[in-house]
């Protein structure tokens, strides 16, 4: 294809969540060309979908926003959003990025982000943004602060009756638009490819993700955000407001049967973030925290810790065994307390969050770049004694999750360092 | 400084008459179906000042874009209005459009007409177009008053000093001079490697700190970027952004000066140091803490661990000494204020020692007392199973319930009420006891009093916002590096530290810092040397008062004004203004406003 | 909207109400066309003859909407609140009502608290 698009840029960093949008920007600030690639249709990662952050309760969003503005406007950094890495080749000392455009079924360049083809589309799905809770139309802007702007039409959905087309003031809409090929040359690749949660059947006991009142953390995420699906928290088997919480630790980690033996590092913190953002706005609700170790070990985070049981926040360190419901759908957790009684008892709550642990984002190994993995699948160090972010692969950096678990102000402090290698690297080439 | 300033607002500020040329955005309907653009149009085309006005269906297309241009050397157009959509997504748009047009980008004025008028008020017609009226009336009215501005440079020293010769000031300085800075790294200690030079196999690599301290000062010492001065005792921190001196003396007496542009603090830690009887420390012959204890096993041969003399055959270690204090159960600190945060890498640190011990000296039975296991690194969780496994038994209390440590000629008893046996009180005898003490920031109060650098309650440095600017401090171009912003380990530190060089990098990235033009600027003439405003200034040194032409006057510095304008509020004879934001432009709007 | 309705004026902030409001647009949720925002980067420029001003210009009510403790300036928020303070006592003085003035606090995405503030205003305005 002779008019497939180009782009030579001096690094390319592979993932736009936190991580890859700190890294490229502390790159473009000094001078170097980006250009982030972004599998999701919006940049910002798993933290644009976040409610409200620990240790200082700041607003995700809030923090988020500011810096995908930045690097949408950085004159430095293209972004191909909504577009995968399909293959990286490294020769001579240049990387080739094959990467594929997926097709939004809209002319990006025209669209005037006016919502009007959503208003009237018709079809409605449930909205994975929400985690499934509420619904979007089958031609949507992902979400509020999504950048760009652009509605991404879901074509297994979509019934082709042209509301859309004949709403829109561009004549934007493309029914027949075909996934694109761009081609990518760089000097220096960033890995920021993040996590995954641990699915909710890692752990047979924990009801395999049939019992409605068994949720995952992401989903009390958007509960809990002030433009969550429901704008405040209700349970999914009933509507109801839940009268009694209980999060259950370890629910993805420390957990050699499940294959994570590692600490996923956030889980407690995120556990009592959200309780208590609970107790805020459930104020009579009862809320239980069942752990193991409470690893309140970053900046702030003790006292945030100490702050929420000072508010009435239960924590119990206790295992959990099993975790069944009853006929109203109350989720039961059979638990074996480690300190007061040891008999193994059943306790009735009413919602639970099971909190997930962290997994590799993506398999970078298929890359092919030299950079190696570890026993779990985040990418390792060359010698992480020396540097946070220089992996076995020349030119191949690592930044945030990509690495193993960690929270944001580690992933944004990481991000800067992975940055400062990739220029040094080219600096010497 | 302000000489410079000045001069190039001399060079630009010549008042020509304004010609406004007002742009009204359809937006493809989104404004145009809720808003008349036409009567907007039409009302600001008579408006005073207005020059021409139009409306067009999409002004940020280059069609829209090509009209500006076009009435700019047609019609002399000096300042534009554009209402549209939210400045934040089209403000740049139009200013670069000016800037190319040969016009100053300042003098352009986006209003706000769908977000928070089409958008919000569809069901309202009349009052929505009542509202762009007044609003692009007011845009008028604003821009008319706007002088062209220009960002403020300020020439800089391309140089990065590295306070603290750690492994934290080592990285900071390697990643500074690998992006093309020069680095200087000023150490007190005699060598480089910090806190590490006295530790022993550290987690969760399995090197010795000595190796790893060897690896980074090679590569210290093998980079003619950086020069290292050893023993050097800093006396004088001052300057600002892109032109600090710090003033230092070597052994000898002898004083020298380092000029640079921003400064990196990798000042560390201290360990916790126990008050006289805490845990028996101290008092009791073989009570240490765990970093005694580690330069202790450096020196001990293999096969029999003695202290004092005597074969130590059971040890235990007590975790969170200095750490996670609890008011009513610890005693304050000097300060009056208890260590109420975790030192983070104290857990892990024990746990390798305690197997490092058990490798070493199997027959050891070591006790672990805890409140809980905070292994939370990617290979952690191996050394606590590890301990297991090796056979150190756990005991975990809660903290109101301390454990208790008294000593007789036997050697010491630790009580413990462990939870883990269901709150049962439980005894034991130890021959040693090692206390797991924290991290306590460095003493550095003779830098952050001269520079004013701010404290976190837990007395380490105070980043600006933890997620937003996490390595730099409210004094612009400085940056924090590693352990003096929090407990961490030195992996950690490496992260920490490549990111404060980032920052410096980027702060350094040209000769001269381009600062936002959107400072304080006063008024020489109208200013009457009242002294009030710099009582309002938050940010030192930014406005003071001094003679000028045998007058006293406020003089603003524009590289640490942030431009807040809590100054301007306090200026009776209105003498102070914040560029691009004055008071006659606000109090102007209003008057449109409220006009009928 | 009726000719005669009074207006408010709404100082927002560059880094945090003024993205508010528009995040109540891209909602699109409504409220009343007679309010008019500008932005500042910090409402602690205006001294307190700049409301009252204002309400002599013939503004029936300001919303000064603020960051807040995440305000990006040291100190800013603490000297607003203290003049806002004074501004009350003169407005008492001069026989203006209270709830003509309102200090708040708007994030980013503060989409209901914006929408709620305003309608308390419209009120007052309204009884003035």
């Amino acid at each position: 294809m002779s008019d497939m698009e180009k782009i030579e840029v001096d690094a390319l960093v592979v993932g736009s969540g936190i991580a890859g949008l700190q890294s490229a920007l502390d790159m473009a600030d000094q001078g170097l060309s980006v250009v982030i690639v972004e599998k999701r249709p919006s940049i910002g990662g798993k933290m644009i979908s976040l409610s409200k952050v620990f240790p200082t309760l700041d607003c995700a969003s809030c923090i988020t926003t500011p810096r995908m503005a930045s690097v949408s406007h950085h004159p430095r950094i293209t972004t191909l959003t909504y577009s995968t890495v399909d293959a990286i080749k490294r020769e001579n000392g240049v990387f080739t990025a094959a990467v594929t455009r997926k097709p939004r079924y809209i002319d990006e360049k025209e669209c005037i982000s006016c919502k009007r083809c959503e208003d009237v589309c018709p079809v409605y799905l449930p909205d994975e943004y929400e985690e499934g809770m509420g619904a979007k139309k089958a031609i949507t802007i992902p979400f509020t602060n999504a950048i760009p702007q652009l509605p991404v039409m879901d074509p297994e959905h979509c019934i082709r009756c042209g509301a859309c087309a004949r709403a829109c003031p561009k004549d934007c809409i493309d029914f027949l638009q075909q996934p694109a090929p761009v081609e990518i040359k760089a000097k220096a690749v960033i890995l920021a490819t993040g996590y995954e949660t641990t699915p909710m059947t890692a752990k047979k006991q924990y009801g395999m993700a049939k019992l409605p009142n068994v949720i995952s953390p992401m989903a009390a995420e958007r509960l809990l955000a002030p433009h969550g699906p429901y704008g405040r928290v209700l349970r999914p088997s009933d509507g109801m407001v839940p009268g009694s919480i209980a999060y259950v630790q370890c629910a993805g980690s420390r957990d050699k049967s499940i294959g994570v033996p590692y600490c996923s590092r956030v889980c407690c913190m995120y556990a009592i973030k959200q309780a208590i953002l609970l107790s805020g706005s459930l104020p009579i609700a009862d809320i239980t925290i069942y752990y193991m170790d409470i690893r309140a070990f970053g900046k702030g985070y003790e006292q945030f810790y100490n702050n929420a049981r000072a508010m009435g926040i239960n924590f119990v360190k206790a295992k959990v065994a099993r975790i069944t419901e009853d006929e109203k759908h109350n989720p039961i957790l059979r638990i074996e307390r480690q300190e007061g009684s040891s008999a193994p008892e059943e306790v009735k709550h009413e919602l639970v969050v099971l909190s997930q642990g962290l997994r590799p984002g993506d398999d970078v190994s298929r890359y092919g770049l030299g950079a190696e993995l570890n026993d779990f699948g985040f990418v390792k160090l060359s010698d992480e004694t020396v540097s946070s972010a220089v992996t076995a692969g020349a030119g191949v950096f690592a930044a945030g999750v990509s690495k193993g678990p960690r929270d944001i102000p580690d992933s944004v402090v990481d991000a800067g360092s992975a940055a400062m290698e990739a220029i040094s690297y080219i600096r010497k080439l | 400084m302000d000489e410079k300033i000045k001069e190039e607002a001399s060079k630009d500020n010549y008042r020509q008459e304004p010609k406004v040329g007002v742009y009204i955005c359809h937006c493809g309907g989104n404004i145009s179906d809720v808003v008349d653009v036409k009567k907007v149009a039409e009302e600001l085309s008579k408006y005073p000042g207005v020059t021409v006005a139009r409306e067009y269906p999409f002004m940020c297309s280059s069609n829209g874009q090509d009209l500006i241009t076009e009435d700019i050397k047609n019609l002399g157009i000096n300042r534009t209005v554009v209402a549209a959509c939210s400045p934040s997504l089209h403000d740049l748009t139009f200013r670069g459009v000016l800037q190319r047009a040969g016009v100053n980008p300042y003098l352009h004025e986006h209003v706000n007409i769908r977000e928070q008028d089409s958008w919000v008020h569809k069901l309202d017609h009349a009052g929505a177009t009542a509202k762009a009226i007044k609003l692009a009336q007011a845009g008028v009215e604003k821009v008319r008053r706007k002088d062209p501005l220009n960002a403020i440079r300020v020439a800089a020293e391309q140089r990065v000093a590295v306070i603290g010769g750690g492994v934290s000031g080592m990285r900071a300085a390697l990643s500074a001079a690998g992006k093309g800075l020069e680095a200087v790294i000023l150490e007190k200690g005699p060598r480089l490697g910090g806190k590490l030079l006295d530790l022993g196999r550290l987690y969760p690599s399995g090197e010795e700190a000595s190796a790893v301290v060897k690896k980074l000062e090679d590569l210290v010492r093998a980079d003619k970027k950086i020069t290292v001065h050893t023993d050097a005792d800093i006396d004088f921190v001052g300057g600002f952004v892109g032109n600090f001196k710090i003033n230092f003396k070597l052994p000898g007496g002898k004083s020298q000066q380092v000029k640079a542009g921003a400064i990196v603090m990798a000042t560390g830690y201290e360990h916790y140091k126990p008050y006289k009887g805490e845990f028996g420390y101290g008092e009791a012959a073989n009570v240490l803490t765990l970093p005694e204890f580690i330069s202790l096993m450096k020196k001990l041969p293999a096969g029999r661990l003695e202290y004092g003399g005597r074969e130590i055959k059971s040890l235990a270690l007590i975790h969170c000494v200095g750490s996670r204090q609890v008011e009513g159960v610890h005693k304050p600190q000097a300060d009056g204020k208890i260590n109420d945060y975790c030192s983070r890498v104290c857990c892990t640190a024990a746990i390798n020692t305690a197997n490092q011990i058990k490798e070493k000296y199997p027959g050891v039975r070591i006790y672990d007392v805890y409140r809980d296991i905070r292994t939370y690194g990617m290979m952690h969780e191996s050394y606590y199973e590890q301990a297991s496994k090796n056979g150190v038994l756990f005991f975990r209390h809660t903290e109101t319930d301390q454990p208790v440590v008294t000593s007789d000629r036997t050697g010491h008893n630790v009580k413990v009420k462990d939870v883990l046996t269901w709150g049962e009180e439980l005894e034991f005898k130890a021959d040693l006891v090692v206390l797991v003490t924290g991290l306590v920031p460095s003493d550095i109060s003779l830098i952050k009093s001269q520079m004013k650098m701010p404290s976190s309650a837990d007395r380490f440095l105070q980043e600006v916002h933890l997620k937003l600017r996490p390595v730099e401090l409210a004094n612009a171009g400085i940056f924090i590096a590693g352990a003096a912003q929090y407990p961490m380990d030195s992996t950690e530190a490496m992260a920490s530290a490549g990111t404060a060089a980032s920052k410096a990098g980027i702060l350094l990235a040209e000769p001269d810092i381009p600062l936002e033009p959107f400072v304080a600027v006063v008024d020489e003439k109208k200013c009457t040397g009242c002294g009030l405003c710099p009582a309002e200034c938050s940010y030192d040194g930014a406005l003071t008062m001094s003679e000028k032409n045998g007058k006293k006057v406020a003089v603003v510095n524009p590289a640490l004004c942030k431009g807040c304008g809590a100054c301007v509020a306090v200026c009776e004879p209105r003498a102070i203004d914040v560029a691009g934001w004055t008071l006659a432009q606000f109090d102007a709007m209003v008057e449109a406003i409220a006009k009928e | 909207m009726p000719p005669n309705k009074k207006k408010i004026l709404i100082i927002t902030t560059n880094h945090s109400s003024y993205p508010g409001a528009d995040a109540v647009g891209q909602a699109r949720l409504a409220y009343e066309a007679n309010t008019y925002i500008i932005r500042v980067p910090d409402p602690v420029m205006f001294p307190e003859d700049f409301y009252l001003g204002a309400f002599d210009k013939g503004i029936g009510g300001i919303i000064i909407m603020s960051s807040g403790s995440d305000c990006p300036y040291e100190g800013a928020y603490e000297r607003l609140s203290k003049r806002v303070a004074r501004v009350y006592e003169k407005m008492k003085a001069r026989g203006i009502k209270a709830d003509r003035l309102k200090l708040t606090t708007i994030c980013t995405v503060c989409r209901a608290a914006f929408l709620k503030e305003i309608s308390e205003m419209e009120k007052a305005v309204a009884a003035a």
